[in-house]
C-alpha cells in the first residue's frame, strides 16, 4: 500500500475519519490524495480510500468514475483538459484541440511518448468569457491561441519534467 | 383530494399521488422507466412526458414529477407530447444492440412493449454504439450492460431499498455502468429483484437462462413457501419443469420484492430423489391399490388396538386445507392423536401467537411505516428476509429500529443491537412491561431503558419477537408488552416471526391438542403403532431428531405423504407423493394470521429435462405422464377417507365448520389475502425451562441461517452454489479464554453429538454464548434450531490428539 499512499497520511485520513458524522464527505479529498502522491487512482487505491472511509470500494469507485478529475488510468504528468463545451466551441476549441494534438501527437485519452502530457476532453471549465480554455493542473488557461498553447506547453513540460 | 382533467375524464386521487398514477387510475397508461411505486419517481428516463394544458403547471411535463393538484388540464395524447416520447424512445434505444432474439428478456420486456408503444419503429442512428464489457455477477444473475437505457432502477432498488452496498452506478455520460467494482457474486440476498425490475435485459436470471420464452411459461399467482412471511410470487413452469420464480405484489406483505430463497427454492420441485409414484413395501402400485393398502392397514391396527393406537402429524409445510383433512381423517379413525408440527417447542410458540395476538397482529406494510420497531430474539434475515427489507424501509423514514438477540444481527440499515444472552431475553421483556431495570446493569438497563421510551413516545410501534429465540414464555411476554405498550388512543402492533408458511394455520387447528414430544412416546412406549405423516420430516424438524427416530423405529406402520425426498420416507411402508405448492392449489395462513392462497402453477410431471437427459426426451407413445402421479395431500388424505372432494368443497366445509376460517371461501389468489376471524384459544401453559450456564461454561444455541436452513429450499440445486460451510460463532471474550484464533478448528461437545468445525469470532454476539447456524445436509445436520441454550463444551482440535 505505500506507494499508494505513506502510512502517515493513511494513519492521518483514519483519524480525520473517526469522529466523522459522514466520512463520504471526505471521500474525493481521500482521492485527490491517493492521486497526489501517486499520480493517478489504481484499483488498489479504491480499496484504500474504502478501507479508510469504512465503506466499500464500489462506492468510492460510484464517485471516482463519476469525477473526469480523478484519473483511474495512469496519466502523464500534466493533463490537459481542453473544454469542448459550447462557448469555447464557438471561439475555436475545435481547432485548439486540432493544435494540440498535432503539436503533441496524441488523441484524446492518449499520453505523449515521453509521458509528459495527457489530453482529456473536458465540459464546461467556468472560463467561457475567456474561450477557448483549459485546464493543467489547477490552471485554467484562457483566450488561448497556437502562439500562447506553445508557451504554456513550453512552461508546462519544463516544471514536468522527471 | 385534488380533482384534476386527464384526457377529458376527471379523476379524483389521494393527496401526494403523482400524475403518472393519476392517469393510471383512469386507465391511460404511459409509457415509463424509471417511475416505481416502491422506488418513487426520479425523472430520469424522460419517457412519461405528458402536457399540462391548464393549472398551476404548464408546459410538456414529466408527469411523475408532477404531483396532482386541483385544477390541472392534462392531455397524453398532445401531437407534441406525443412526438417528443417518440423522440426519448428513439434515443434511449440509440445503443440498444438489437438482440432481443437472444435475450431472455424478450416477451417480457418493459423496453421492447414502450418502443412500440412510443411509436419508434425504425432505426435512424448509423453511428457506432457504446458497448461495455459484462461482469461475472455470481450464480443467480446474467449481466448484459449493452442493453441498458439507464433508468437507475436497478441502482435504486439494490441499495435505495434493499441496502446493498456491492453494486452501483459507474462512470458518467455516455458511458454509464451499472455493476459491481469487480466481477463477483451480488452479496445481497435480496440482488434476484435486479431480474424484475431492469426493465430490460441488462440482468436476467441465471439458472432460467435460455430455458424458455415467457410467453411459453405456466404461470399463476402463488405463495413463497420458504418462510412464514408468506410473500406473492409468480412461479413460471414449461415442460413439467418449475423454472423460475418472479416476485408477484401484495403491498400487506413483501410488497414488490421477494428474497433470493425464495426466487430460488424451487428446485426442490425437480429433485431427482423426489417421491412420484405411490409405494408400498417398496412396490410401485397405482392411486387405488396405495389407498386401499393404507385404509386396510390402518383398520387393521385400529381393529387390534384401538383407534388411539393411530396418530396423525401434520406440518407447516402442507397448506390449510391438507392440515385440516388430516384433523378430519383423524375424527373418522376415531383418534384424538392428532398434531401439526413436529418440533413441539415451535409448536406451543405458535400456539401462543395464534391465541394471544389477536388485533395487534402487524403487517410487513404496518413495519415499513412504523416510527419505531424493537426486534427480540428474530434474526430477520435468518428467518424471515423480507422483513429485513421491511425494517430498512422503516428505518429510512425515520424509525428506530432496537435489536436484542445473542447473534450479531446483521440488517442492511442502522440499528442498534443489545447482545444478550438467549436466557436473559424473558427477563429483558419483563424489564420493557414492567419500567424496571434492576437486573440489568450498566449499559444494558441504559439501553433497554431507551428503547422502553422511545417505544412509549412513538405513534406506531411494533414489537417483533422470533419464535425460536422466545419459545412459548416469551413469546406470550412479547405479547404482553405489546399490550402494555398499547393506549387507547395509539395501540402498539405485535410480530412472531414463525418458521414454516402455514405455521400459524397448524397452530390454529392444534388448538389445545397434543404435541409431537407426546407423540414420540406415545410411539416408544407402543401405545401407537401407526403414524400417519403429512408434509413433515420428524428426523430432521424435530426438536429431537434422534428421539423421533426412536418413535419411528417402534412403528408398525408408517404412512408418508410427501413430495420431498426427506429422511422419514426411508421408514415409511406407505409413500404416497404429493405435489409441491406450484403444483397444488391451497391456503397458508401467515404468520400475522393471514389467510393467503395459492393457485396451481403447472401440473406434476418428470421434468423433459430428465427424461431427456439433456437430449430429446424418448420417441416413445405412452398414455399417461411420467410423473405425474403426485397429488394434493388435501385430495390423498379426503381419499383416505373414501371421499373424493374438490377444493372448493373442501374450504366450503371448512369454512363453515370453523369460524376463524370463515374468509377462506371468497378468498381469491393475488388479493391481499385476509386475516383470520379471532382465533378464540386459550394461551397454552408454557412449561418449558431454558438451560442456564454456569460461570465459565458456554451455551450452544442452535438458530437458521439465511441459506442451507430452511427445510424446502435445501432440495433446490440453484441454491447449491450458496450454501454455506458449517461454522461455530463465538463472542472474542470467549474465544479469548478458550485461545482459539479465527478460522481455527474446534471441537463442539455437546447433548447433540461431537463435531469439528471453524471458529468465528464476534465482538457483536452475546458472551457465553457459541452460536451453531444450521446447515442441513452438512455434518451439523444432527442440530436443530428453536430448542433454546443447551449445554456444550468447546477444544480447540489441536489439543485434542
Ligand atoms: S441496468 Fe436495467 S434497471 Fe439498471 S439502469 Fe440499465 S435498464 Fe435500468
Ligand atoms: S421472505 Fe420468506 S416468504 Fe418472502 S420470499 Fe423470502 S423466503 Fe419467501
Ligand atoms: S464553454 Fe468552455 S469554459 Fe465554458
Ligand atoms: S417515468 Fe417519468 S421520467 Fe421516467
Amino acid at each position: 500500500m505505500s506507494q499508494i499512499l505513506p502510512q502517515e497520511q493513511i494513519d492521518a485520513w483514519k483519524e480525520r475519519v473517526t469522529g466523522h458524522a459522514h466520512p463520504m464527505e471526505l471521500v474525493v479529498d481521500v482521492l485527490r490524495a491517493i492521486q497526489a502522491h501517486h499520480g493517478w487512482v489504481p484499483d488498489a487505491g479504491v480499496e484504500l480510500a474504502a478501507e479508510i472511509l469504512g465503506t466499500t470500494p464500489l462506492r468510492v469507485e460510484e464517485i471516482a468514475t463519476f469525477y473526469d478529475k480523478i484519473y483511474r488510468r495512469p496519466v502523464g504528468r500534466r493533463v490537459i483538459h481542453v473544454c469542448d463545451s459550447i462557448c469555447c466551441w464557438s471561439r475555436g476549441a475545435e481547432e485548439v484541440v486540432g493544435f494540440l494534438r498535432e503539436r503533441l501527437g496524441i488523441g484524446f485519452g492518449e499520453t505523449s511518448a515521453d509521458g509528459c502530457f495527457t489530453l482529456l476532453p473536458s465540459c464546461c471549465l467556468g472560463a467561457c468569457g475567456e474561450a477557448p480554455a483549459m485546464m493543467i493542473g489547477l490552471t485554467t488557461h484562457g483566450n488561448l491561441t497556437p502562439a500562447r498553447i506553445l508557451a504554456i506547453l513550453a512552461a508546462e513540460s519544463g516544471e514536468a519534467a522527471p | 383530494m385534488p380533482k384534476l382533467t386527464i384526457d377529458n375524464q376527471s379523476v379524483e386521487v389521494p393527496d401526494g399521488t403523482n400524475v403518472l398514477e393519476a392517469a393510471k387510475r383512469l386507465g391511460i397508461v404511459i409509457p415509463h422507466f424509471c417511475y416505481h411505486e416502491a422506488l418513487g419517481a426520479v425523472g430520469a428516463c424522460r419517457l412519461c412526458a405528458m402536457k399540462f394544458e391548464d393549472g398551476p403547471v404548464k408546459g410538456i411535463q414529466m408527469a411523475c414529477m408532477v404531483t396532482a393538484q386541483e385544477g390541472m388540464v392534462v392531455s397524453t395524447l398532445d401531437a407534441a407530447t406525443v412526438e417528443f416520447r417518440a423522440h426519448v424512445i428513439e434515443w434511449l434505444m440509440m445503443n440498444h444492440p438489437h438482440d432481443c432474439p437472444v435475450c431472455d428478456e424478450g416477451g417480457e420486456c418493459q423496453l421492447q412493449d414502450m418502443t412500440v408503444a412510443g411509436g419508434h419503429t425504425l432505426r435512424r442512428y448509423r453511428g457506432l454504439k457504446r458497448t461495455y464489457p459484462n461482469q461475472q455477477l455470481g450464480p443467480f444473475i446474467e449481466h448484459e450492460m449493452n442493453r441498458c437505457i439507464q433508468c437507475y432502477r436497478c441502482a435504486r432498488t439494490y441499495q435505495d431499498y434493499c441496502g446493498g452496498e456491492d453494486f452501483g452506478v459507474l462512470g458518467t455520460n455516455q458511458r454509464v455502468y451499472f455493476g459491481r467494482f469487480r466481477d463477483g457474486r451480488l452479496e445481497s440476498p435480496f440482488s434476484g429483484n435486479l431480474v424484475d425490475v431492469c426493465p430490460t435485459g441488462v440482468f436476467t436470471d441465471k439458472a432460467f437462462r435460455f430455458k424458455s420464452r415467457y410467453w411459453d411459461l405456466e404461470e399463476a399467482p402463488s405463495v413463497c413457501p420458504h418462510c412464514g412471511l408468506g410473500c406473492a410470487t409468480i412461479p413460471g413452469g414449461r415442460y413439467r419443469e418449475l423454472q423460475r420464480v418472479r416476485a408477484g405484489s401484495n403491498r400487506q406483505t413483501n410488497g414488490f420484492f421477494i428474497c433470493d430463497r425464495g426466487r430460488f427454492g424451487y428446485g426442490h420441485a425437480a429433485h431427482a430423489a423426489r417421491p412420484r409414484v405411490p409405494l408400498v413395501d417398496g412396490q410401485e402400485v397405482d392411486w387405488t391399490q396405495a389407498l386401499a393398502a393404507a385404509r386396510a392397514r390402518l383398520d387393521k391396527i385400529i381393529a387390534a388396538h384401538g383407534p388411539r393406537s393411530v396418530a396423525l402429524l401434520g406440518s407447516s409445510r402442507a397448506g390449510l386445507e391438507a392440515n385440516a383433512q388430516l384433523r378430519s381423517l383423524a375424527r373418522l379413525l376415531g383418534t384424538d392423536r392428532v398434531v401439526f408440527a413436529a418440533h413441539a417447542p415451535r409448536d406451543w410458540t405458535a400456539r401462543t401467537l395464534a391465541a394471544g395476538l389477536g388485533a395487534q397482529a402487524s403487517s410487513l406494510d404496518d413495519v415499513r411505516r412504523s416510527d419505531c420497531l424493537l426486534l427480540i430474539g428474530a434474526d430477520p434475515l435468518a428467518e424471515a428476509p423480507l422483513l429485513a427489507l421491511a425494517v430498512r424501509q422503516a428505518v429510512r423514514g425515520g424509525a428506530r429500529a432496537a435489536i436484542i438477540d445473542p447473534r450479531p444481527v446483521a440488517l442492511p440499515c442502522a440499528t442498534a443491537h443489545l447482545p444478550l444472552a438467549p436466557w436473559r431475553l424473558g427477563q429483558a421483556l419483563a424489564a420493557l412491561g414492567d419500567n424496571d431495570w434492576s437486573r440489568f446493569e450498566g449499559q444494558e438497563a441504559v439501553f433497554l431503558e431507551g428503547v422502553h421510551e422511545a417505544l412509549a413516545g412513538a405513534r406506531h410501534p411494533i414489537v417483533i419477537g422470533g419464535a425460536d429465540l422466545l419459545g412459548p414464555a416469551g413469546m406470550r411476554q412479547l405479547l404482553e408488552l405489546a399490550r402494555r405498550l398499547s393506549r387507547e388512543d395509539r395501540p402498539c402492533g405485535a410480530m412472531g416471526v414463525l418458521s414454516g408458511p402455514n405455521s400459524y394455520g397448524a397452530a390454529l387447528l392444534a388448538g389445545d391438542g397434543p404435541d409431537f414430544e407426546e407423540l414420540s412416546n406415545a410411539m416408544i412406549t407402543g401405545e401407537v403403532r401407526a403414524l400417519i405423516c403429512l408434509e413433515s420430516d420428524p428426523l430432521t424438524q424435530a426438536a429431537d431428531p434422534a428421539h423421533a427416530g426412536l418413535a419411528l423405529a417402534r412403528l408398525d406402520l408408517l404412512v408418508a405423504l410427501d413430495s420431498l425426498p426427506t429422511k422419514t420416507l426411508g421408514h415409511a411402508q406407505i409413500i404416497l407423493p404429493t405435489t409441491v405448492t406450484a403444483e397444488g392449489a391451497g391456503c397458508f395462513v401467515n404468520n400475522e394470521g393471514r389467510m393467503q392462497t395459492f393457485m396451481r402453477v403447472l401440473a406434476p410431471g418428470l421434468p423433459l429435462r430428465e427424461t431427456g437427459g439433456g437430449g430429446h426426451p424418448p420417441r416413445l407413445f405412452m398414455a399417461d405422464t411420467p410423473g405425474a402421479a403426485p397429488r394434493p395431500a388435501w385430495e390423498i388424505l379426503a381419499g383416505l377417507q373414501g371421499r373424493a372432494a374438490s377444493l372448493a368443497e373442501l374450504r366450503d366445509a371448512l369454512a363453515r365448520e370453523d369460524v376463524r376460517f370463515a374468509g377462506l371461501t371468497a378468498l381469491a389468489a393475488e388479493s391481499e389475502g385476509q386475516r383470520v376471524a379471532d382465533a378464540g384459544l386459550a394461551l397454552p401453559a408454557t412449561r418449558v425451562e431454558d438451560y442456564v450456564p454456569r460461570d465459565g461454561e458456554l451455551a450452544l444455541l442452535v438458530c437458521e441461517a439465511l441459506f442451507g436452513s430452511e427445510e424446502t429450499a435445501f432440495y433446490s440445486a440453484p441454491l447449491d452454489p450458496v450454501r454455506p460451510e458449517p461454522r461455530l460463532i463465538l463472542h472474542e471474550r470467549d474465544a479469548g479464554r478458550l485461545g482459539v484464533t479465527p478460522g481455527e478448528q474446534v471441537r463442539l461437545h455437546s447433548a447433540v453429538e461431537e463435531v469439528v468445525l471453524p471458529v468465528e469470532i464476534r465482538a457483536d454476539s452475546a458472551p457465553g454464548v457459541a452460536i451453531l447456524p444450521r446447515v442441513r445436509g452438512s455434518l451439523v445436520e444432527a442440530f436443530v434450531p428453536g430448542v433454546g441454550p443447551q449445554p456444550c463444551r468447546i477444544n480447540r482440535e489441536v489439543d485434542h490428539a
